[in-house]
């Protein structure tokens, strides 16, 4: 209860303004300020910023870079939503439908989540490496020396590399969303489909899965933007390369404004990713959220 | 489970099925705990291999080659600083928004909610400018005031869902009984979201420990940072010495997973709580 009406406005503010203040100073200010930096050639030294109008997004339209930067975010989000979804729902039916040692399998399948981006690439970078990499050594064991390869270096299979680990490590938070969702299905509403005799086919795709599609909303938007914002991976595996290969939009954005001084067009690459993010989002809302069904 | 003997050998096949799934999970993980513990030719030579001994030398070289203890120093410092004061400021502000519904609050709810849409890459470079401007940029304040800021849109998601759990009647005795609103909340509320501190704490902290680009980006060179970043800078500088790169790995992975054992039930509260529809 926040005291009388007499003083409703005064508690109000004394509660919120600190919060208000953090997000206003350090998240709207510099959001607002990319807009207007996404229309100058700021070099991010020079305090003079120059306005070029709609340049940067000229640039975007026609650079073959961006371009290129735009398929691959496309190649790595799809890749990674799509497996991290589906890995994860199978986890946590595996999870939910294990007799024993539940909580400890829920902890395993959970633990690559705690690892960071940049320790989670090296340790995959190195399990990668060509001459002294795991993955090649165990190929080599059981026989198969002619699927031995340069892991990242091959640039077919560079971005689909770098997206198994950005899946071995979401997999696990994705996971415990499904479980919490199957763990909500009553066990009534499953008897009494058996007792109608449905099979176990139609008792998961009629009643589960409509239930937990709230979950699966969930889950699909939160992995489409984390995979869009995948940095520190690539960051430690490729650095973009070879050549272009790895570059995706944030990578972009982060070269063309730290190694190359061109912040300007760098947010520009940035707006352009939030502007991603908000027709994806409108799309989960439109599309996914009419589908879910509530008990 | 039903019982009988066809679901019985189903049940088993299925935990053996979730054990091996299991192993391949934190494969990755035990590979680099082993090869922390390997000497360089070791890893080189057999990747696959378990230590032979207990070998610690590369923890000793790592110490001795880098600054990786001031490294650890600043990670706690930034990971404990932001959380004591998010603690203070994001509880309050949700619970304004929650207990106090209007217009205003409801609007606010949506406007701190709507910030996690917004990557952090698009808004940086104008960050640190502003940074400089404040003369914060080159100093632990600069990433503790934007882990601070980043930490209100999942917070307000996960206080407010939580304070709808937290009965109106106890907090109306507290009122009656002639304590002021900040009393009412510090003393009564604030106690009775202890398990949604530990959540906010707990998954917050975590973003902060291993985050990267900000550490990365905004403290001073010339001197260690964080261990992550740290750990990034080997990677391209001990590109022939990966035994010192693991020693770093394990020591920032093992607090988290501590933190983990310790406290799992807050992070699948916090989780769940959060991908709760706001």
């Amino acid at each position: 209860m926040l005291g009388r009406k007499s003083r409703i406005d005064k508690t109000l503010v004394a509660f919120i303004s600190p919060a208000l203040v953090f997000y206003l100073l350090f998240i709207i200010v510099p959001t607002v300020g990319s807009l207007y930096y996404s229309f100058t050639s700021w070099d991010g030294i020079n305090p003079n910023v120059n306005f070029i109008g709609l340049a940067n997004y000229k640039e975007i339209v026609t650079s073959a870079r961006f371009g290129n930067a735009l398929k691959n975010t496309v190649v790595l989000t799809v890749f990674i939503s799509l497996f991290e979804n589906a890995i994860a729902l199978a986890l946590a039916i595996l999870v939910d439908r294990v007799f024993k040692l539940k909580n400890l399998f829920r902890s395993l399948f959970y633990i690559p989540v705690l690892i960071s981006g940049i320790v989670s690439g090296f340790i995959w970078k190195v399990m990668y490496n060509y001459s002294f990499g795991v993955i090649n050594a165990m190929l080599k064991s059981a026989g198969l020396e002619a699927l031995m390869q340069d892991w990242l270096g091959n640039t077919h299979l560079t971005l689909i590399m770098i997206g198994i680990v950005l899946v071995w490590k979401g997999a696990g938070y994705y996971m415990i969303i499904y479980l919490a969702s199957l763990q909500s299905i009553s066990s009534d509403i499953l008897e009494a489909a058996e007792i109608d005799g449905a099979s176990a086919w139609h008792k998961f795709t009629k009643i589960t899965l409509p239930l937990i599609s709230g979950a699966f909303t969930i889950n699909f938007t939160l992995s489409l933007i984390n995979g869009l914002k995948v940095f520190d991976q690539i960051n430690v595996m490729t650095d973009g390369g070879p050549g272009f290969t790895s570059e995706t939009l944030v990578y972009l954005l982060y070269k063309v404004g730290f190694n190359e001084g061109r912040q300007g067009f760098g947010t520009a690459v940035g707006v352009v990713l939030l502007v991603i993010i908000l027709v994806l989002n409108t799309l989960q809302q439109k599309f996914l959220r009419k589908r879910e069904v509530q008990v | 489970m039903s019982v009988g003997r066809k679901a019985r050998t189903i049940d088993w096949i299925l935990v053996i099925v979730a054990a091996v799934l299991a192993f391949i999970f934190i494969y990755p993980v035990l590979f680099a705990l082993m090869s922390a513990f390997k000497s360089n030719g070791d890893i080189l030579r057999a990747p696959a291999a378990p230590p032979t001994s207990f070998y610690t030398q590369n923890f000793v070289d790592l110490f001795q080659m880098s600054d990786f203890g001031t490294a650890i120093v600043n990670t706690i410092f930034l990971t404990v600083v932001s959380e004591c004061l998010i603690i203070c400021i994001v509880p309050m502000a949700a619970y304004a928004i929650e207990r106090r519904r209007s217009r205003f609050t409801g609007f606010l709810y949506t406007f701190f909610i709507a910030g996690m849409m917004v990557p952090f890459h698009l808004y940086m470079f104008p960050l640190f400018r502003e940074m400089k401007v404040f003369g914060i940029f080159g100093t632990m304040a600069g990433p503790i005031v934007s882990y601070i800021a980043g930490s209100i849109s999942f917070g307000t998601l996960l206080y407010c869902s939580f304070l709808k759990g937290i009965p109106l009647e106890i907090e109306e005795a507290s009122v009656i009984d002639g304590c002021t609103p900040f009393q009412t909340f510090w003393k009564i509320t604030f106690r009775l979201l202890g398990p949604c501190n530990a959540s906010m704490v707990i998954l917050n902290g975590l973003g902060i420990w291993n985050d990267y680009l900000m550490p990365y980006l905004v403290l001073p060179s010339g001197r260690a940072k964080t261990i992550t970043v740290e750990i990034a800078g080997f990677v391209g500088q001990f590109t022939a010495r990966w035994d010192i790169v693991f020693a770093g790995t394990i020591i920032s992975i093992v607090p988290a997973l501590a933190i983990f054992c310790a406290f799992q039930k807050y992070f699948v509260k916090g989780i769940t709580a959060g991908a709760a529809k706001g």
